[in-house]
């Protein structure tokens, strides 16, 4: 097992421009092995470009992303998450005609290889299937596990988004904006979850909901207009006044 | 639809019931009604094979004649080849010949038509489809030009092949091995990712998943089972032409996997072989049979999206055996009302072709150009009488104010099946 502390994901001087138009101008980033790193920044600043970018969506104009050192600029998603780094979406991204239970077991078998299989049943498959209720059961869906996963509630969905993105184990775990639309209670009960689940692993997490930052990273990064602005500690990013201008200012006015 | 259940005891039993009646099938009907049955099996394979794709993966392929006919193809040349003694193949195993055409072709083709998704990729397939079609005619070393192959079955393993009941029980024992096997495939871990494909492919990308790549095998697998089905037609007709590769083939598949329902398994096959055997029926009949094909796709559409097989399931789902005899009366009530309807619709359509038909035509301009009275099911009406085309306002008239009535009547009866279920 590697050291803690060492950088699992470098950005070095990441640009990306849609046509004449720069949304990521220059980032450079570290976020370090069991960190949990929150990424703030007023709307437009290119958070969900920049997550685009490191998780494979979009290719960077120029720059470089490194993945525990190996480059993986340009690299399509699948073997991107193949190589450790899975990521939750804004908008509910699951399998809506299927059950909870078989949402997970997609994840879950692609993780053990079973991705073109043919010649066995999924029933069959002990592993996956103890894996499934493993994970069903961190994310308290047990007893929604045969239910359609488009007919569960906003935060239920929320909590299988985010356990999809889990049950690939991956070592990096980006989150877009997990408590999005959610009302304050939802909010803590999501936050709470993710503090459980993701125990151990390196959290990437995009956020709006400044108390969720606070609440559950131990950094922070903010980006304004395509570039970092400031990286630290919560507290010092938040007492910065350059961050305070561009952003926080914002609210506090 | 989305979960495969072990098939329960009812299941089984049904499907062993159906084997077993299509097996003694043969002995009670006559010989073109054999034919018949082959052609329904042939195009229940075709259709489960077609809604591998369309209806688990999600993948509209306008262009399954493609497969069809290259299975029924590659057949055909082993078939010649047995019968000039070329080499010895036995005839119940050339449909091997058109599974690995058509899976061939399905990773040749399909590489390049899942590039795209949705409108994109039916228009790929149906180009690809296309070329075939426009191709075929002028290649006669492959597709024997515009008439075509033709060749004879070969007797082997103390079969002769030289009916159709033989050739019945070789289409039934490959179309019964083949649904099997594509049953299994959706409980194995690709038939789920062929349904997770369909509901959201973008996800399965950051899930670890070459979804090219997945889209392309499904799309072969579905492209190897339709070379099947081809290669059954091959051994059926003893010969093909290049129409095989028509659009019109390829709509069919798609109009009758529609009909029996796509989100069914066993739908789709019931469709085809409902529609196949509408068609071989109404073609002998009348000359607009094509119209009527339309104008059923048109109002299942409408009022059973789900098709037949949706319809099917919905009873088995939510009613208990008990609960049916609520639903007899007003059911028969509906096929009494849906009679008169017909009656009235196909009075009509046939009158209008009678009439505008050159014949008749004729026959005025020999009258001196006046209305004559025109002959239709052996009798003769006079276009311009009320009466002749009472026949068709009468039964359309009482069948359209029936209607409410009897949807009233169903309704109620439904409620009641369904109370009875929870008591």
């Amino acid at each position: 097992m590697s050291r803690a502390g060492e950088p699992v994901l470098e950005l070095r001087n990441l640009h990306k421009s849609f046509g004449e138009t720069p949304i990521i101008r220059g980032v450079t980033l570290v976020v370090r092995r069991g960190q949990r790193h929150g990424l703030i920044g007023p709307n437009g600043a290119g958070k969900s470009t920049l997550f685009n970018l490191i998780s494979g969506q979009f290719a960077p104009t120029s720059g470089d992303i490194l993945l525990n050192g190996r480059s993986i600029a340009g690299v399509p998603p699948y073997l991107i998450n193949r190589r450790g780094l899975s990521r939750s979406f804004q908008i509910t991204n699951l399998f809506p005609r299927m059950s909870v239970a078989e949402n997970l077991r997609i994840a879950v078998m692609g993780h053990q290889g079973h991705r073109f299989t043919l010649f066995r049943p999924v029933a069959n498959l002990r592993r996956v299937s103890s894996r499934v209720d493993e994970h069903l059961e961190k994310l308290r869906l047990q007893l929604r596990r045969n239910d359609m996963a488009g007919d569960l509630a906003y935060s239920e969905q929320r909590a299988l988004e985010i356990g999809m993105a889990l049950a690939t184990d991956p070592e990096i775990v980006l989150l877009d904006e997990p408590t999005a639309g959610m009302s304050r209670d939802e909010s803590a009960y999501v936050v709470e979850l993710i503090r459980a689940v993701t125990e151990g692993k390196t959290l990437l997490v995009v956020e709006h909901d400044m108390s969720v930052v606070f609440d559950l990273c131990d950094h922070t990064s903010v980006l304004v207009y395509g570039q970092i602005l400031a990286s630290g500690a919560p507290e010092t990013v938040r007492a910065d006044r350059r961050v305070q201008e561009a952003y926080l200012g914002e609210e506090a006015a | 639809m989305t979960t495969t259940p072990p098939m329960t005891l009812r299941q089984v039993v049904l499907i062993l019931l159906g084997l077993a009646v299509l097996t003694v099938l043969p002995l009670m009907l006559s010989p073109s009604l054999v034919n018949a049955a082959i052609k329904m099996l042939i195009a229940a394979l075709f259709a489960l094979a077609f809604s591998l794709a369309m209806g688990q993966a999600g993948m509209l392929s306008f262009g399954h004649s493609a497969y069809y006919g290259l299975g029924a193809f590659a057949a055909l040349h082993l078939m010649k080849a047995a019968e000039e003694h070329v080499l010895t193949w036995p005839t119940p195993l050339v449909p091997l010949v058109g599974a690995a055409v058509g899976l061939l072709a399905g990773i040749v083709f399909g590489w390049f038509a899942t590039q795209r998704t949705g409108v994109y990729f039916a228009m790929v397939t149906l180009a690809l489809a296309e070329l075939l079609f426009t191709l075929a005619p002028t290649w006669n070393s492959l597709f024997g030009g515009e008439s075509g192959i033709s060749t004879m079955r070969m007797p082997s393993w103390a079969f002769s092949f030289g009916n159709d009941t033989h050739v019945y029980y070789l289409t039934l024992a490959w179309v019964a091995l083949s649904a099997w096997c594509l049953w299994a495939f959706t409980g194995t871990p690709m038939g789920r990712l062929a349904v997770a494909m369909r509901e959201n492919e973008h996800r399965l990308r950051f899930l670890g998943f070459n979804t090219h790549l997945a889209r392309t095998l499904v799309f072969a697998i579905s492209a190897m089972f339709t070379g099947i089905a081809g290669a059954l037609l091959a051994i059926a007709n003893e010969a093909s032409n290049y129409t095989i590769f028509s659009a019109q083939a390829s709509a069919n598949v798609v109009l009758q996997t529609f009909i029996g329902g796509a989100g069914t398994f066993f739908g789709p096959a019931l469709g085809a072989m409902v529609m196949t055997f509408f068609a071989r029926v109404t073609s002998d009949l009348t000359r607009s049979w094509l119209l009527y094909q339309g104008l059923i796709f048109v109002l299942v559409m409408l009022f059973v999206p789900d098709g037949i097989g949706g319809l099917v399931s919905m009873h088995a789902r939510r009613l208990n055996g008990g609960a049916i005899k609520h639903l007899v009366l007003p059911y028969l009530l509906c096929v009494a009302i849906g009679l008169l309807i017909i009656a009235g619709v196909v009075f009509t359509v046939e009158s209008v072709y009678v009439l505008l038909s050159d014949a008749y035509l004729a026959q005025r301009r020999a009258a001196g150009g006046g209305v004559v009275p025109y002959q239709l099911f052996k009798w003769k009406f006079d276009p311009l009488s009320p009466l002749t085309w009472s026949f068709s306002v009468v039964p359309l008239f009482i069948g359209g104010a029936l209607l409410p009535f009897a949807k009233r009547r169903t309704e109620l009866a439904w409620s009641r099946a369904l109370d009875e279920g929870e008591r």
